[in-house]
């Protein structure tokens, strides 16, 4: 299908945004900021670039814990009040709203708001292991270690499914989907030995690596797998 | 408004449906790998791991 020039320009908006974050992730510098300087100067793409890459856009700071810049939270707060999720928004799109609005009171415990209200999984009930593994890696950034939400409880009771899906995803070579599943599976309990997952994960990067959103995921599987944070 | 302001402006304003897709991707089309590939992750992983097994073999017609 033919891609509109907003949607190339939004794609890459979103892999400038995502190669920010690697960096950041890679250095250990927590206290760089990766969004723009300040609300005024985040045009609309840089904002829906943050909406796109969603919490792992404030990822550094979620893994962490350090005092976030005030500017980086203001335009992460604008990109999450900029773009609610429509009353017929698809599943994923609520989900990763949702997962928005955790990071931002994370990152900003003095916010007004209340802790937003979870939407259900209902869709993800009877699954296919496909299907639940193309969904878990579309929301690879609810996947983060000490938070619990409904997604992740359900990937719980299902880590031979995703285990699974990060296989049929390396075979079909789909970079993204394998790792944002590897990233899931550094998280359940019960993932079998025999997957070979820390190999996966490098084979993932040596071949997709030159994604940013793939290196995001394999780098953010890394962290929360040895527990060093960055 | 000049008409190429103009254009910029038609180029730069975000299309709520390139939003959606971008949150919400179909699954891309799978091309499975191919026994180089399989080749590269026996060397990276060094053996004994379910990833490394290449594609089951088709039986052949005849």
């Amino acid at each position: 299908m033919e891609q509109s020039g907003t949607s190339t320009r939004l794609q890459a908006a979103v892999q400038d945004l995502a190669s920010g974050v690697v960096s950041v992730l890679r250095d250990g510098d927590h206290t760089r900021a990766v969004l723009p300087a300040g609300t005024a100067e985040a045009g609309d793409l840089a904002l829906a670039a943050v909406r796109v890459l969603g919490a792992d856009a404030v990822l550094p700071g979620l893994l962490s814990g350090a005092t976030s810049d005030p500017a980086e939270v203001a335009v992460f707060r604008k990109a999450v009040e900029a773009y609610p999720p429509r009353s017929d928004a698809a599943p994923t799109v609520r989900w990763s709203h949702w997962g928005m609005a955790r990071a931002l009171r994370r990152l900003d415990p003095n916010s007004s708001s209340g802790p937003p209200d979870e939407p259900d999984t209902r869709w993800l009930d009877d699954a296919s292991w496909q299907t639940l593994t193309h969904q878990l890696a579309v929301l690879a950034p609810l996947a983060l270690p000490g938070e619990s939400c409904a997604v992740s409880r359900l990937a719980a009771r299902r880590p031979v499914d995703v285990a699974r899906g990060f296989v049929r995803a390396v075979r079909r070579r789909d970079w993204r989907q394998a790792a944002g599943a590897g990233r899931w599976l550094t998280l359940l309990p019960g993932v079998p030995d025999t997957l070979g997952l820390e190999s996966g994960l490098d084979f993932v990067e040596l071949m997709g690596g030159q994604d940013p959103m793939v290196t995001l995921q394999v780098r953010a599987a890394r962290l929360t797998r040895t527990g060093t944070l960055v | 408004m000049r008409p190429d302001e103009n254009v910029i402006e038609e180029l730069t304003a975000l299309r709520s449906t390139d939003l959606d897709a971008a949150l919400d991707p179909a699954e891309t089309e799978g091309v499975y790998r191919d026994s180089r590939e399989c080749a590269a992750l026996a060397a990276v992983a060094g053996g004994g791991a379910a990833l490394l097994s290449p594609p089951t073999p088709r039986p052949k017609k005849g």
